[in-house]
Order: structure tokens, then C-alpha cells, then sequence
């Protein structure tokens, strides 16, 4: 059907379960916050081939965070709870702790929990000490610039969901990055959930397999607009580049929520930017747990 | 807030051991039985009815109208609910708690909330020795919970406390902290003579002390990002009735270093 002049495709995308964790970190300035934070959620784009996914929730006032200074919340995702974890305790040990004036708390609430700052403590050499407060302990490691604390472990879920995803075709190239950054702007107000690529935005859709031993994804090239005439190509003639918007969440409906105010981003900013579709990636339904179909997310 | 209320009915001729009055002992006892319970400490064969007016239903809080410094373990093995004094109390009150909430509108004895692992407890008046101590036999004093006392604490508050905090609006006495392994003291009027002996691990938090022990070094001002912590956590917990923000700066004393060394005692002013 087309809205606004865009074609939406009569598809659904298709996401997988993740073990889904998070952090919350504070610095003296939310300059310095934000530079831990990106730090942290650098080389985090895909599981497949960095380990992990992460990114950026959101911003957090002094009055939202454990010690009241300016924060920062991280998601990261993984395969599984070890895998996350391990991503989490090198990131922190790496990016956070390294970071002037940071601390780290958890950043997701549940059940099973994940260490945090059982790693980065033995930084301390020994000099590093345990405070508990309520039901939360926190260590305090000996710094050059004071001291890191980082509270001892965070919450992971289980049933979190990585793969939401739009995807966006157009017949100009710079009027679909912007189209597809308002739809990064506007994600990035639906709590929980992250886009984990450049900017939120990845050129470079992928298949699964390749004509080379040891790759486990290459190039989708239906969707390369170069390679149309020589594959079987999904591109109309006009289509000259395409880019996909990947969403990961700690819930279901949070990633459902993340892609319906995305698409609303791309159908108001209509065909005049010239995009001319969208539609969404899936492997015809048979892997992924998770269906979001386009048509149902239509505002 | 449902509950049975107990009311002397002449100032008690000893001292009474009334750790049988919480709130799940009594929901479990019938009334009958509840005013035969023994809480003498002589051969005299005291029983509770002998002494209190009993009135109301079990509930989750319990409420002693009249106070005396002759009510030993008022609120010992609390796990629930809310026990109210409205005076004084005697030795141990909330000894060995594990939960629920103590309000003691007087003042207490000597070993308040001694081998407390969780709950709070509230005094109103001011509490003796050895707040969040141990008694004898016990291996820790303190290992969770939060204890306020709105007056002044005696000597050696927090001896061999593990954990928890304990937040005196007033003065500490000597020796507060001695032999503490972990946890939080904080005392709005400062601390008497040699605070922290033999602290192995813990924050003592004030605005003075009377006399500092050699075995402290002196490690100069910090910005600690812990206390905003613990302020907050504070705000969280008392509501209005929390404590000042700490401030920004602190002036950090490490020890004890006779000892392990890693404590900390951090002056306010």
C-alpha cells in the first residue's frame, strides 16, 4: 500500500531472542558521561562479528541517577548471558573505568543479575573496598583522579529481542539519510531499546552465507543497487541506495514501539525527500521468534 | 494498623525480657496463652499479664504504651511488621532483627539493634553503649539494617559491625567504630575520644573528633562520589526525615593502620 507516497511493503521484519543487559554511567559533566558512553558502545554494531550490540537508550537528569550527577544509560546485547557478560566486564574494565570522573551502576532491573564491578574492582590491587547501601553494594577502586565506584552487579533479561528493523529505499541518496536520520531521532525517544549501527543507520544489509569458506554473512545483493541487471535484484529502477535501520530492545514491545515511530518518522517526512518504500529484512519467518509486520505498525 | 497494645500496669519490680513481643510471635499465640507468657528475669515466675493491660487484636504492629529502662530485647528476632514504644527502653532492643521496623519514642539502653542483620530501627531519645555491637558469644555486631538515633549514641558505637549504617543526629561517644569490619557510622555532632579503633574495613562520617588516633593518616581532601551515594540512599529511606546532604568535600583520615588499614574516617567540617 502507499502512505504518503511511499510504498510500505506487505512484509514483516524478523528478530531473535538476545540476553539483553545495561549500565547507567555518571561523570562530573554529561560531556564526560556521554564520551564513556560512546566509548563503551564502540565496535558494538553486530553480535556476529563485534561480540556484542551496543548503544546508547538515553540521556539521564542528575535526579535519575544513584549519585546524582549526569548519566548515561547503555543497553548491550548478546548471544546469551555469558557472552553478554563478558562484553560488559571488558567495555567497563576498558572504556567506563578508565573514563575521568566516571561511575557505573546498573541500568536494567531483574531478577538475574550479571556482574559488573566483580571484574574492574581487582584494579584496586587489593586497595579497593565494599560499601553496601540497602540492598545495593558498590565498590570504591583507588584512581589517579579519585576513585571509580561501580556497583557490584547489573540486571539481565532473557527475553530480550535484537533484529527489529526498517528498511528504507529511495531515489536520492541524501534525502533518504536524512529521512532515515529523523527515523533514528525519533527511536531514540522509545525507551529500551538501541540502533546499534553508525549514526543507528546500516548501509550494508547483509545475507546469510557466503561463496567464501569462513564468512558467515555477506553483501545482500538484492538489495545493491550497483549489482541490479547482474542479480536477482528487489530494487525497482529508480532505487538508487538503500538503508536499514536495525532496533534492539530489552522487550517485545519495545522494539515493536521503536519501529512503529520509525516508519511514522519516514511517512511524515513522505516522498519528498525521495523515498520511494519500505520494507522490512526476514528469513521467511522460519528463524527469528519475532514477527513485526509493517502493515500493523502503520500509525 | 491493627495490632495489639500492651500498657504497664505498675513500673516493673525487675527487669523483663520482653523479646516474645513481635508481631508474628503474637499472630501465632493465642491472647490466653500471650499473658501467660513468663518475662520475668527472677525466680519470681513474672508473667507478662502480671505487669501489662493487653488490648486490641493481632496485626502486624505491636504497641507498648509506656516505657521503662526495665524492658530488656524489646523487639529481638523482629522479622516484620512495625513494634512501637511509646518511652524508654532497656538493653538489647532490637537485638538479632532481621526486618520489619522499631520506633522507640525515649530512650534506649545499652547494645541497641546489637547483631541487627536487617530492618531499621528508630530512637528518639538518645541509646547507650555499644550501638550495633555485639553481645557475648557473637562473632559480628551490626551485619545490616539501618539504626537512627535522634539524641546521642554512648561509647563504642558500631563495635565489630560488618555492615549496615548507623546515622546519630547527635554525638557519638568513644570509640566508635572500634574493631568494625565494614558498614557506615555517621554522626551529625561529631565523635568522641579515638574513633576507629582497630577498623579494619568502614566509613565513620562527622563533623569532628575529639582525639584523633596515631594509627590514622591523614590523607587529605576528596570529592567522594560515594557520599552522594549515601546521601541519596538516606533521602530515599528517611524522607523528610533524612539528614543534610554531605558535602561536595571531605577531608579523608585512613586507618586503622595498626590494623588492616582500609577504614576511613571523613570529616565534614
Amino acid at each position: 500500500m502507499k502512505v504518503n507516497g511511499i510504498l510500505i511493503d506487505d512484509t514483516f521484519a524478523e528478530a531473535f531472542g538476545m540476553a539483553g543487559t545495561g549500565v547507567i554511567i555518571t561523570a562530573d559533566t554529561m560531556k564526560w558521561a556521554r564520551i564513556a558512553a560512546v566509548t563503551m558502545a564502540g565496535f558494538g554494531t553486530s553480535v556476529i562479528g563485534a561480540g556484542a550490540e551496543v548503544g546508547i537508550d538515553r540521556e539521564l537528569k542528575p535526579d535519575e541517577t544513584p549519585d546524582g550527577r549526569p548519566g548515561v544509560r547503555v543497553l548491550l546485547f548478546g548471544f546469551s548471558p555469558d557472552s553478554a557478560s563478558a562484553q560488559l566486564k571488558t567495555r567497563v574494565g576498558q572504556c567506563v573505568l578508565t573514563s575521568p570522573g566516571s561511575a557505573c551502576y546498573a541500568g536494567v532491573e531483574a531478577e538475574k543479575r550479571v556482574g559488573l564491578g566483580q571484574g574492574p574492582r581487582f584494579f584496586g590491587d587489593g586497595f579497593q573496598t565494599a560499601k553496601r547501601l540497602g540492598q545495593k553494594r558498590f565498590w570504591r577502586v583507588p584512581v589517579m583522579d579519585g576513585e571509580f565506584v561501580i556497583e557490584e552487579t547489573t540486571g539481565i533479561v532473557t527475553d530480550a529481542v535484537g533484529g527489529g528493523n526498517l528498511i528504507i529505499l529511495g531515489n536520492d541518496r541524501a534525502g533518504l539519510l536524512t529521512t532515515a536520520e529523523a527515523a533514528v531521532d525519533a527511536i531514540g525517544g522509545v525507551p529500551d531499546v538501541i540502533t546499534p549501527f553508525p549514526g543507528g543507520i546500516v548501509r550494508s544489509g547483509s545475507k546469510v552465507g557466503s561463496k567464501y569458506k569462513g564468512a558467515i554473512a555477506s553483501t545482500n545483493d538484492a538489495f545493491c543497487p550497483t549489482l541490479r541487471g547482474r542479480v536477482k535484484s528487489e530494487l525497482s529502477p529508480d532505487t538508487v541506495a538503500v538503508l536499514e535501520i536495525v532496533i534492539d530492545g530489552l522487550t517485545s514491545k519495545s522494539v515493536a514501539d521503536a519501529m512503529r515511530v520509525g516508519l511514522k518518522a519516514v511517512i511524515d517526512m513522505g516522498a519528498a525527500k525521495g523515498v520511494t518504500r519500505v520494507t522490512a529484512g526476514n528469513y521467511g519467518g522460519k528463524l527469528g521468534q519475532h514477527h513485526y509486520k509493517l502493515r500493523e505498525l502503520l500509525p | 494498623m491493627s495490632g495489639l497494645t500492651f500498657r504497664l500496669t505498675s513500673a516493673p519490680k525487675e527487669r523483663l525480657d520482653l523479646s516474645q513481643l513481635t508481631p508474628r510471635k503474637l499472630s501465632s499465640t493465642p491472647l490466653a496463652e500471650v499473658l501467660k507468657l513468663n518475662v520475668g528475669s527472677t525466680k519470681s515466675g513474672l508473667s507478662l499479664g502480671d505487669v501489662f493491660a493487653v488490648s486490641g487484636k493481632p496485626g502486624d504492629t505491636v504497641r507498648i504504651e509506656s516505657g521503662s529502662a526495665r524492658l530488656d530485647f524489646v523487639g529481638a528476632e523482629l522479622d516484620h511488621g512495625t513494634l512501637i514504644v511509646e518511652g524508654d527502653v532497656g538493653v538489647s532492643a532490637g537485638r538479632n532483627m532481621r526486618g520489619g521496623r522499631l520506633e522507640i519514642k525515649g530512650d534506649a539502653g545499652n547494645l541497641l539493634g546489637s547483631g541487627i542483620s536487617g530492618g531499621e530501627i528508630f530512637v528518639k531519645g538518645s541509646a547507650g553503649g555499644q550501638v550495633g555491637g555485639l553481645s557475648a558469644g557473637d562473632k559480628f555486631g551490626m551485619t545490616g539494617g539501618l539504626i537512627v538515633v535522634d539524641g546521642h549514641a554512648g561509647d563504642r558505637a558500631g563495635d565489630r559491625m560488618r555492615r549496615g549504617t548507623i546515622y546519630i543526629r547527635g554525638k557519638c561517644g568513644s570509640f566508635a567504630g572500634s574493631r568494625m569490619v565494614g558498614g557506615t557510622i555517621w554522626t551529625e555532632l561529631g565523635f568522641g575520644t579515638d574513633p576507629g579503633l582497630l577498623l579494619r574495613r568502614g566509613t565513620l562520617i562527622g563533623p569532628s573528633v575529639e582525639r584523633m588516633l596515631p594509627t590514622f593518616a591523614d590523607a587529605g581532601r576528596h570529592d567522594l562520589v560515594i557520599l552522594r551515594i549515601l546521601s541519596r540512599y538516606m533521602s530515599a529511606t528517611l524522607g523528610a526525615q533524612a539528614p543534610k546532604l554531605l558535602p561536595t568535600s571531605v577531608r579523608k583520615y585512613a586507618g586503622d593502620l595498626s590494623t588492616v588499614g582500609k577504614g576511613e574516617i571523613l570529616l565534614t567540617a
